[in-house]
């Protein structure tokens, strides 16, 4: 069976990582040697898909061209294709949950359907579509690195993920080909990854400040067993946040109008990007932005960003306290703290967790690199190597149901360890009523209508009795992906009835059964794409075993043939990591002809060798 | 008898088949699911060393690979192990699941002041009540009293749970009497109930008055 892979979907960056024994290791781009592949999609109106640099150089942009004069380039959105980044901010969201701010960016279907769709060239992608095409490339990525298929994967989710934003997420991995096996908390695949385990027992806080999310992690370490005790967070706060301060300080003497020109927002949030980069480690930076008819300067000392960026900050501490509350603990109580995400290389956000937590962060490895790795270790428990690690996390919201007045009642508490179920009875109000209506939300709201819709179902048909009768027993199963499942059972007849749920957002299984025939369809890239590479693993096989019958059974070959076979192997050698298809397959061809009386030879003496040993069997 | 859906052997309901350490995925009362004879008083670290120890045998991360019938089992057992630990690691929630296992009915909702609080209640009550009211300059100095308030509060919680705690011992003893020792855990676990309740509303009123 394949091995499974560690995939972090970021807000930014996404990585594949996989255990090469006892070590995880980062799958970097066999081309450029780059460990991250930029969350960025590009979609062309004929529906062409690019991910990452490439699809960087497709965003709106202005440029000055050599002819010295002003260009926008790049696809502005719409039906002239599209670039997508950040896409993990509108995962699992309704088009009515796009944020103000966001709706200028893009062009949408529409804000009223359960699921937010794109509309890019003649078609909409949904945000689980736009997610599929980056592990679809982290997929490839592996599957030319290291000449292996790639069927199964861990994926990451924030912690603070809902229900719908985890559905969202698997369903991406279905849409890209893949089998996502388990879904893991970003925070606690971070504690994985910094070795732990190997800690008596010590409480760790997971302070996790990614591109466009933010998470905190509390967990309990014993013998092994990572418990996580509270987890609490902001699924819409993060590094872009911090971006958008400086991009609003950059255009704020602009009119409104060319504030929200796509070209140039998106050139002065590459402006933003940079300067706040440099304001890690310089006390100083300067942004500009060339317009057609001006240009734009200015220059931000760290301090100032620190003022206006403390904010922010202090809304990430806010959730850390909340956390700390849930867990029962006080700042101090806690024995270690790490760092996750590219934004905590920020001083303000390395100080300000310092001080609450009273104690130095621990930062040794590469904040970017740190959930993939754990990413691989929780797919190296999955597949058995690592009996002595445990997970338990916990559910990050309240899950309850709507009852009389629109009251939200809790079933399962946040911070319960999953996975975990609870059993509830529900009956009838009238006389011969036929079915119940039950509504499943998710939140710490007080009404239901205050928390996230999860979905209704309809239980029944009931057999008719009078009211108060019947009793149904409802099961509410959250698996430990964070996912709800559903059962329900007539506790007088036993029988199991079917739960026929309607996500109130997200997609039906139907809706994916439809895209994934679309993407079959629109998947001509892809599966040259995928020829490649079982042209490259057939090679690969191919070569391994020639190497190993010439060393075993170098005597069954004749010294002009085998130079004939090698200078042929040689040549595949060569051309094996390159990109023309055709020239491999022909390679693998030519080399299996020129081998196979050897490899006939080598049948011959082992057929005989087998004959000669069972007669020896026999005789004794 | 249920049938292990890993080896297929029919076998007695428990967390895990006897034969191939397989969970079962049946439910079972929260003790049995610990392997644990029905007794009041606990060993809290005895509780976690069991639960983790279960834990590492039957997690569905242990059986990825299985079939969906195992996957399944092993979901369902998991749920319930964590269900017990929750439970039976608070006294309090130990003491109110050991009682419906008795078949004593507890009262469901905590609306009615126990006797002995009454007086404490209504203070606290009043307090808060003031609290709601004030403004900026009072708020300080009534907030201070409050806290001492919810120290004071946090305490009995503590002694009422102590209390009960001795009785959880008697009873496992088979010591005093029964029926009084029933009435005792209820009446204490009521108390513990309602002084949880009333902490709460002091958490949410402090809270409430520092984001003014």
């Amino acid at each position: 069976m394949s091995r499974i892979f560690g995939i972090d979907l970021g807000t930014t960056n996404s990585l594949i990582a996989v255990m090469e024994g006892e070590r995880p290791q980062i799958v970097a781009d066999p081309g450029t040697g780059n460990p991250l592949l930029p969350s960025v999609v590009a979609i062309t109106p004929a529906g062409e898909v690019f991910v990452g640099e490439r699809a960087i150089a497709m965003e709106p942009h202005l440029t000055v061209e050599r002819d010295g004069r002003m260009h926008a380039i790049g696809f502005e959105g719409g039906e002239a294709g599209a670039v997508v980044r950040s896409v993990k901010r509108y995962m699992g969201l309704g088009g009515n949950e796009v944020a103000a701010e966001d709706r200028h960016r893009y062009s949408f279907a529409d804000f009223t359907g359960p699921v937010v769709r794109f509309a890019i060239g003649k078609r909409t992608f949904t945000p689980s579509q736009i997610s599929a095409e980056i592990l679809r490339a982290l997929k490839a990525r592996a599957e030319a690195a290291l000449g292996e298929t790639v069927e199964r994967v861990v994926v990451t989710v924030p912690a603070y993920f809902n229900d719908g934003q985890r559905q969202a997420t698997k369903d991406a991995g279905r849409l890209a080909g893949l089998d996502v096996v388990r879904l893991v908390n970003e925070p606690t695949a971070a504690s994985l990854a910094y070795g732990l385990h190997q800690m008596a027992e010590g409480r760790v806080a997971v302070y996790d400040l990614g591109g466009g999310t933010f998470d905190i992690s509390i967990l309990n370490v014993k013998g092994g067993i990572f418990e996580v005790l509270a987890t609490n967070g902001d699924t819409h706060l993060g590094g872009d946040d911090f971006d958008r301060l400086l991009v609003d300080l950059l255009l704020a003497d602009l009119p409104p109008e060319l504030r929200l020109d796509r070209h140039i927002w998106n050139s002065a949030r590459l402006a933003a990007e940079a300067a706040k980069k440099r304001l890690s480690d310089r006390d100083e930076a300067e942004m500009s932005l060339k317009l057609p008819d001006r240009e734009v300067h200015k220059t931000i000392t760290r301090a100032e960003f620190e003022r206006i960026a403390d904010a922010l900050a202090g809304r990430s501490l806010e959730r850390c306290r909340m956390a700390l509350a849930d867990a029962e603990l006080r700042a101090a109580d806690v024995d270690a703290v790490v760092l996750v995400g590219g934004s905590t290389r920020m001083p303000l956000v390395r100080r300000r967790v310092a001080e609450l937590f009273e104690r130095e962060p621990l930062c040794s490895l590469d904040p970017d690199h740190v959930v993939a790795l754990g990413a691989a270790v929780q797919a190296g428990v999955l597949m058995g190597s690592r009996g002595d690690m445990l997970l338990l996390d916990v559910v990050p919201l309240s899950l309850g149901i709507e009852t009389m007045g629109g009251v939200m009642e809790r079933l399962i508490h946040r911070n319960t360890t999953i996975p975990t179920s609870v059993t509830e009875g529900f009956t009838t109000a009238v006389d011969n009523q036929t079915h119940v209506d039950i509504h499943v939300v998710q939140g710490e709201r007080e009404l239901a209508a205050d928390c996230r819709s999860l979905a209704r179902f309809k239980l029944g048909p009931i057999e008719l009795q009078p009211a108060g009768l019947p009793r149904v027993e409802v099961t509410f199963l959250i698996d430990a992906n964070g996912i709800l499942n559903v059962t329900a059972r007539d506790q007088r007849t036993g029988r199991e009835h079917s739960v026929d749920i309607k996500p109130s957002y997200g997609l039906t299984d139907e809706e994916i059964e439809r895209m994934l025939e679309e993407s079959i369809d629109l998947g001509e890239q892809d599966l040259e794409q995928r020829m490649l590479i079982v042209a490259r693993n057939d090679a690969a096989q191919l070569l391994g075993a020639l190497t190993k019958q010439l060393e075993e059974y170098g005597s069954l070959i004749q010294a002009e043939e085998r130079a004939q076979v090698e200078k042929c192997a040689s040549r595949l050698e060569g051309a094996r990591n390159g990109t023309d298809r055709a020239y491999i397959s022909a390679l693998v061809e030519e080399l299996n002809q020129l081998t196979t009386p050897f490899a006939e030879r080598i049948m011959d003496y082992a057929i005989g060798r087998a004959l000669e040993k069972k007669s020896v069997e026999e005789l004794s | 008898m249920v049938q292990c859906p890993s080896c297929a052997r029919p076998c007695e309901p428990r967390l895990t088949c006897p034969e191939c350490g397989a969970p079962l995925g049946v439910e079972l009362d929260l003790f049995a699911a610990l392997d644990l004879p029905r007794r009041l008083a606990l060993d809290p670290r005895e509780l976690e060393r069991i639960y983790h120890e279960a834990g590492r045998r039957i997690h569905p991360d242990r059986f990825a690979t299985a079939t969906p019938a195992v996957r399944q089992a092993s979901l369902k057992s998991t749920a319930l192990l964590t269900r017990s630990y929750r439970t039976l690691r608070d006294p309090v929630s130990r003491g109110r699941y050991w009682l419906e296992l008795a078949g004593e009915k507890l009262a469901e909702n905590n609306k009615r002041v126990p006797s002995e609080l009454a007086e404490l209640v209504f203070e606290v009550q009043e307090q808060l009540g003031e609290l709601r009211e004030a403004h900026n300059g009072s708020a300080n100095a009534l907030g201070a009293a409050i806290k001492t308030r919810r120290a004071e509060l946090e305490g009995l919680v503590t002694t009422t749970q102590e209390e009960l705690e001795r009785n959880f011992a008697r009873w496992d003893d088979g010591a005093g009497e029964r029926q009084g020792l029933v009435n005792e855990l209820k009446s204490a676990l009521s108390k513990i109930a309602y002084l949880r309740t009333l902490t709460r509303d002091v958490d949410r009123a402090l809270d409430s008055a520092t984001a003014n």
